[in-house]
């Protein structure tokens, strides 16, 4: 079976909905945590971050996202790489998530 | 490092450290101790270390064995040495309270009953200081939080330091006999090291990053928390320094004290600007109960500071300074600690049990373990009790207090519930309660 790369990239997103920030409680995707996604003959490589770099739930985070991706067809290996640069800012979340979360029309 | 990994026993920490507070709070409302015996007395002397050691210290340590890691982003020095650590902690704390009940005629104990269990501590701190000192010491520079929880750490020494003198004065030794004046003049800066160093600052510094992680508040300024730290440390080193050389000369004590208690001040002052900063920039602003709880225990912290000031102003300091450590110790540390562990259980509990499978199953959400309306009413019980149980002190109404903290050990007994429903994933819906693959956590210690 083989897939086109640019359809891969979207079905191994919407995989990862499933992978959720405990604490926000939304699917790191609308989070804003997935930096980069890239599928290269597939291997996907995606790069993700996290709210804070100590955080107990980051390694948690770092392997459901490796679990979730290598449940997508199409996907033979997954390396997924975790960087706090840039830094994760609330503006990087998704709109409809930042009104759940109750955020202020000003900011 | 990227994450750090789930402490065993900082559950058990909680666990042991809620037990003392109970047994603590239903002494106070069957009559033990102050205000029905002397505010200086062994029976009193019982409840307070109860509170401060039992209840306050051990749910910080727990804390702290989880969180400092996240606060330096690097892994606790030794994992190994915390369950040591709580027995030594638990079991120093027994015989010191039975010493206590012995100094006071309650049985007819040994006299070496308060220098051994004040020697048990001491080691139990010393494991627990060496353990997060080393940790911060792999971190250096420190970040800003980080500095606040060093000062308590050396503040924590401070106060051991001089309780093992007390218990050497006060078990009758020929030692403790060198240092007749130590009980009159070193209480003072016993109580300010641990209720003012150890327990406040530790937990100043700690709510900066909490309150700014849950708030989603910008805290990367690195003058945000620097004029609170720096007149903190002069308050504590004015206090202990001067309090030292005070008792040395024997003269001198009140001018050191006067001049610590305005530095410390400057520095609540600070950080009560400071967490009004982040509650302004927050960008969640729908907060969840534990941070609108603990806002409310900020509330009674910059209310203990304007009772201190008027207390001192109108010299009514010494008789009602029971009333003001009691607003500290409750209103603003238990009522704290309670709201933080409200969001810790179930944020350990959650990574425990769904951390291993996600991205394999949908998990439910940290806030889907917990009910906020049924707990927001203790926490209204906690915080209207302790209140009122402040107020009954100043009115030297004993029977109110008593009756007053009947309500904040309801409040805490609710609370205690709670946590116990977040272990048992009691609240969670199914079919997500406990997918594939997953496993019940136990209800005292963590799987990591």
């Amino acid at each position: 079976m083989t897939f086109n790369d640019e359809d891969l990239v979207a079905r191994i997103k919407q995989a990862l909905k499933v992978v959720i920030d405990p604490e926000l409680g939304h699917n790191i995707v609308d989070l804003g945590f997935i930096y980069d996604v890239q599928v290269d003959d597939g291997a996907a490589h995606i790069t993700m971050t996290a709210t804070t770099r100590g955080c107990p739930a980051a390694s948690f985070l770092k392997d459901g996202v490796a679990s979730s991706a290598r449940l997508v067809p199409g996907v033979d290996s997954v390396d997924v790489t975790m960087t706090f640069e840039p830094p994760w800012q609330p503006s990087m979340i998704s709109p409809g998530v930042r009104s759940s979360l109750g955020f202020a029309e000003v900011n | 490092m990227i994450g750090t990994s789930l402490c065993k026993w900082v559950i058990s920490y909680f666990a042991v450290a809620i037990a003392w507070l109970l047994l603590a709070e239903a002494l106070i409302v069957i009559g033990f101790g102050f205000p029905n015996h002397d505010i200086g007395g062994p029976d009193t002397l019982v409840v307070v270390h109860m509170v401060s050691i039992g209840w306050l210290s051990t749910v910080l340590c727990g804390a702290l064995f989880q969180f400092v890691p996240v606060l330096v982003a690097r892994p606790l020095y030794a994992e190994r040495w915390t369950l040591p650590a709580l027995a030594l902690l638990t079991l120093g704390l027994t015989v010191l309270l039975a010493g206590f009940l012995a100094l006071g005629g309650r049985f007819n104990g040994p006299p070496w009953l308060l220098p051994v269990g004040a020697g048990l501590l001491i080691a139990g701190f010393a494991l627990v200081v060496a353990n997060l000192g080393m940790t911060l010491w792999s971190a250096r520079p420190l970040p800003g939080p980080a500095r606040f929880v060093a000062g308590g750490l050396a503040c924590i020494c401070v106060t051991a330091t001089f309780g093992g003198l007390f218990s050497l004065v006060l078990s009758g030794t020929a030692i403790g006999a060198q240092w007749p004046d130590l009980l009159v003049s070193g209480v003072p800066i016993h109580a300010i090291a641990g209720l003012g160093g150890w327990l406040t600052f530790t937990a100043m510094g700690v709510s900066y990053r909490l309150l700014a992680m849950f708030m989603l508040a910008p805290d990367g300024d690195a003058r945000l928390g620097r004029l609170a730290w720096l007149a903190g440390i002069a308050a504590l080193a004015v206090g202990l320094v001067g309090g030292v050389l005070a008792l040395w000369r024997m003269t001198g004590l009140n001018l050191a004290l006067l001049l610590a208690g305005a530095a410390a001040l400057l520095s609540l002052a600070a950080y009560g600007r400071d967490v009004l900063s982040l509650y302004r920039t927050r960008k969640r602003r729908a907060l969840e109960l534990n941070t609108g709880m603990s806002l409310v225990a900020l509330a009674s912290l910059a209310a203990a500071a304007m009772l201190g000031a008027t207390l001192l102003a109108t010299g009514a300091f010494s008789s009602h300074v029971g009333a003001l450590v009691f607003l500290v110790a409750f209103g603003w540390l238990t009522g704290l600690v309670l709201a933080n562990l409200y969001k810790i259980v179930p944020f350990l509990t959650w990574l425990e049990t769904y951390g291993p499978v996600m991205g394999r199953v949908p998990t439910p959400r940290v806030q889907d373990l917990v009910a906020e309306r049924r707990a927001l009413k203790w926490f209204v019980l906690f915080f209207a009790g302790s209140w009122a149980a402040t107020l009954m002190l100043l009115f030297d109404t004993a029977l109110g207090f008593r009756i007053a903290v009947a309500v904040v050990m309801l409040a805490t007994l609710g609370l205690s519930e709670e946590f116990i429903r977040a272990r048992r994933l009691a609240d969670v819906a199914e079919p997500l309660r406990l997918p594939t693959g997953a496993a019940m956590p136990h209800l005292l210690v963590s799987r990591n």
